[in-house]
């Protein structure tokens, strides 16, 4: 005959133990309520399947807990890695636009390039009508100071904005590899708890929460292998992290794949390159893997498409591309033509054209000629006449890059303005110059509307100044509104992966209430049963 | 069936709190300031709004000098218009002085006020604007016209004369942008302007004092001698009639077509200055459309955006409050 008091017993102890893991499972749900990364759990409950049931009549042997359970789609969580990598790539790109923005101010509150470029020649027409005056002489000076002044600004905020994105590279690539050496951990963690039959609930949540961020940084793709443990790598296929190991990323300013010097930055530093080195042992051995991220998502690809690639064998700052690098080659052109145009002209025309060197036909109120960048000079030791011809030369051919960040004006006396032209015989006669002379300030006040050609780098264009100047205006309007429109897309589209995310793995409040009165009642049952077991046994007790 | 969560919850809660609280901002400063486009990013057509800017600062450029050149203009034509009285009295006094009714005393008597005007003519020829001689070309900062002498008389008035200084400069003149497409000139070389009547008025002074002038026609040398009366009594006369008919060809060659020159150079500056007006309307009214904030639809649109910023908090202290935990 079945025993059917032990029975029950065994059914109401089983039934206790299974509410209690349910209501714990519960309990450890309503703790992660908010905890990032926490992926709802579960506790399949099953029917104990008897070993060996003595009677014909099977009354079942109760509830046993099978599995745990973690709530999750690994395509949702990897289209919330995908989100997040794009939204890291715009987030930081319209952060750095939007300071480069206040250079550009459109109210005219602030002055920019562009107002003072317009005070200048403003300055020089005043002062070709009254050419004597020394306070128009004073002005003129004043006004191409503030352009001098504005441009170096100007440029020096890009550079500077461009050596903090390769410093925030640096820093980028450090969490990085925190990372995924966490990411390896946990893959050793998962692969050996897994082996034992355990589900490695914590540890899993523990790395996915880490994709989701390494996503926000760099995007990448994984696979999950048999054994559990995660494959990480890049869109180029180098594996960041495989089973236990992880490689770790550098920066450097000298990989050995560069043949000489790196081309130098905006700044007149170098630019970083991300590599990976695979002989630390022997010295080191680089391989590039900065254009690889560049072409990829997350905040590194991002602080790239600022920054700006270089190839190790280019030699100008402005052979590389970059947004930040493409707003300098403009500003940076604008200097080069105030340095070799406006300067050339200053000068006015040859007054000796038989001779090799150019002699100027300008002159000032002392009766001196200019010196070759008699109106805009820069800073530069050397030789700035290298052909010794008498005229500004091509300036990349001095080595340096950066004329934009080294611009001045030559002189700081008034009476140093070459407002005249010579009106004497001409060579080989003494120049003479009338104070009331403004002829050379019409010449320079003509250069405000004739066209020029800009060109730095990949940067070319046609135009007056002031076409270049709104030029550069609408490159970065079209550069920061095509990135706040995706940076906004980008916003939208990781809250609602997230939210698809969550719709999943999130932990509702209602759910795990519910389920605690569901098995609170079932508990209390099931502790009834005891009591019921228990009377049976006394009843047959009292019989004896 | 969807679940939802009270993550979930929370996130698009405050994800359209921040919109609406963005929104708020954005319009708030847009009623503030007046202003919609503020920087580049702000919208798609900033390299259009930057060129009709730098036409609006060229023309602020351009309006000032403008002020300047009228009124140096002006002050030029006043200047000739008394030399038109000037050489008006002058022929007036010639006229008296040939007819031959007057002896030699009374025609030198004349010859004072000859020599009066003559000098009055010199000081406009040689008068200053804004510190600058307005006649000197370049070579404004000395007199164009310096003082001189005839061999005779060897004193007083009619020994006197005035010529062009000639030096560096005084044959440039000066051209002011007035716009992009027009350069007035500003000045003329005082010699081209004043020495026809100078030299007329010298000569008729001297021929009233009694003296010939030397040579004959063009510019005096400084040469000449007291006329023999009564034999040259005749030559004087001839002289005064011939000095008349140079002080009108100064005025019909010199001085007239300088007026003429004057008043035609502000009326192009009056064309220029309502063309610029013009540009400076459209250029504003271009820039009004393209950045400044309809302030009526702003202000609107934000007390929209406040009641909506306003529901979105109720509902979220409501929503995100309720819990089942309450009711159990």
């Amino acid at each position: 005959m079945t025993n059917f008091g032990a029975k029950i017993l065994n059914n109401a102890v089983g039934a206790l133990a299974a509410q209690q893991a349910v209501i714990a499972t519960a309990s450890n749900n309503i703790a992660n309520v908010h905890t990032p990364g926490y992926a709802r759990r579960t506790i399949d409950l099953q029917t104990r399947v008897s070993r060996n049931s003595g009677s014909l009549v099977d009354v079942g042997n109760g509830v046993e807990i099978g599995k745990l359970v973690r709530a999750t789609d690994q395509y949702l969580e990897a289209a919330a890695r995908g989100a997040g990598s794009d939204k890291g790539l715009y987030s930081v790109q319209k952060d750095f636009l939007s300071r480069l923005n206040q250079l550009f101010d459109l109210t005219g509150d602030n002055p920019t390039v562009g107002t003072n470029l317009s005070s200048f020649f403003a300055a020089v027409d005043d002062l070709a009508a009254d050419p004597a005056s020394i306070p128009l002489r004073t002005n003129f000076i004043q006004k191409a100071n503030d352009l001098v002044t504005s441009i170096k600004t100007t440029y020096d905020t890009i550079a500077n904005l461009q050596a903090e994105a390769d410093q925030r590279l640096g820093t980028e690539i450090e969490t990085i590899n925190s990372f995924t050496g966490q990411i390896a951990t946990l893959n050793g963690a998962i692969t050996s708890a897994e082996r034992a039959g355990r589900v490695a609930a914590d540890e899993r949540d523990q790395r996915d929460q880490l994709l989701q961020k390494l996503a926000e940084k760099v995007s990448f793709s994984s696979i999950e292998g048999a054994d559990g443990a995660l494959t990480i790598s890049l869109t180029n296929g180098f594996a960041l992290v495989s089973g236990t190991t992880h490689r770790d990323l550098e920066t450097t300013t000298s990989p050995t794949f560069a043949s000489g010097p790196v081309p130098p930055s905006l700044k007149g530093a170098a630019l970083s390159y991300i590599v990976y080195d695979y002989d630390s042992t022997a010295g080191a051995s680089h391989i590039d893997l900065t254009q690889a991220l560049k072409n990829g998502g997350g905040t590194v690809a991002g602080l790239l498409a600022l920054r700006g690639y270089n190839d190790p064998t280019n030699t100008s700052a402005f052979d590389a591309d970059g947004t930040l690098v493409q707003v300098a080659s403009r500003v940076e052109a604008l200097a080069r033509e105030l340095l070799t145009t406006v300067n050339q002209t200053y000068l006015g025309a040859d007054r000796d054209s038989g001779t090799a060197v150019h002699d100027p036909s300008s002159g000032d109120l002392n009766g001196n000629t200019p010196s070759v960048y008699g109106l805009f000079d820069f800073t530069f030791v050397g030789t700035k006449d290298a052909d010794g011809n008498g005229l500004p030369d091509d300036l990349s051919a001095l080595g340096i890059d950066n004329f934009a960040s080294r611009l001045s004006v030559a002189f700081s006396d008034p009476r140093r303005v070459a407002a005249a032209l010579d009106s004497g015989a001409g060579a080989p006669a003494a120049a003479v110059f009338a104070p009331g002379d403004g002829r050379n300030m019409l010449a320079i006040s003509a250069l405000q509307d004739s066209n020029h050609t800009f060109g730095v780098g990949s940067y070319s264009f046609s135009g007056t100044f002031d076409e270049e100047w709104s030029e550069t205006v609408g490159y970065v309007g079209v550069q920061s509104n095509a990135v706040e429109v995706q940076s906004s897309v980008a916003e939208d589209k990781y809250t609602s992966a997230l939210n698809s995310r969550d719709e999943v793995a999130g932990v509702s409040l209602d759910e795990e209430f519910t389920t605690l009165i569901k098995f609170q009642k079932t508990y209390q049952a099931a502790a009834k049963l005891i009591k019921v077991a228990d009377q049976l046994l006394d009843q047959i007790v009292s019989i004896i | 069936m969807t679940r939802i969560t009270e993550g979930q919850l929370a996130r698009i809660n405050l994800d359209h709190i921040n919109r609406n609280r963005e929104r708020v901002s954005v319009l708030s400063n847009e009623v503030d300031t007046g202003v919609k486009v503020r920087n580049p990013k702000d919208s798609d057509q900033a390299a259009i709004i930057s060129d009709y800017q730098n036409t609006l600062k060229r023309i602020e450029g351009y309006s000032n000098r403008t002020a300047n050149v009228k009124s140096f203009l002006s002050f030029q034509e006043d200047a000739l218009a008394q030399v038109a009285d000037i050489l008006n009295r002058a022929k007036e006094v010639a006229a008296q002085g040939a007819n031959e009714t007057n002896s030699s005393t009374a025609r030198a008597q004349l010859s004072e006020e000859i020599f009066q005007l003559r000098d009055h003519l010199v000081t406009i020829a040689n008068s200053k604007y804004q510190g600058k001689y307005v006649w000197g070309g370049a070579d404004d900062d000395d007199p164009p016209y310096d003082g001189n002498t005839y061999t005779n008389p060897s004193s007083g008035n009619a020994s006197v004369r005035y010529v062009f200084d000639n030096e560096t400069g005084t044959a440039i003149t000066r051209s002011v942008n007035i716009t992009e497409d027009l350069a007035i000139t500003v000045n003329t070389p005082g010699n081209q302007i004043f020495d026809g009547s100078i030299q007329a008025l010298e000569r008729l002074g001297r021929s009233l004092a009694g003296y010939s002038t030397l040579p004959a026609s063009g510019a005096p040398t400084g040469g000449g001698t007291a006329y023999n009366f009564p034999s040259q009594f005749s030559q004087q006369t001839d002289d005064i009639q011939n000095a008349m008919d140079l002080l009108e060809t100064a005025r019909a060659t010199n001085i007239e077509p300088e007026r003429v020159s004057l008043s035609g150079r502000q009326t192009r500056i009056d064309t220029a200055e309502a063309l610029l007006s013009m540009t400076k309307n459209n250029a504003q009214a271009v820039l009004g459309t393209l950045q400044d904030a309809d302030i009526i639809t702003s202000a609107t649109e934000l007390q929209q955006a406040q009641t909506v910023l306003q529901a979105s908090l109720t509902v979220s202290a409501k929503v995100l409050n309720q819990s089942i935990a309450d009711l159990l």
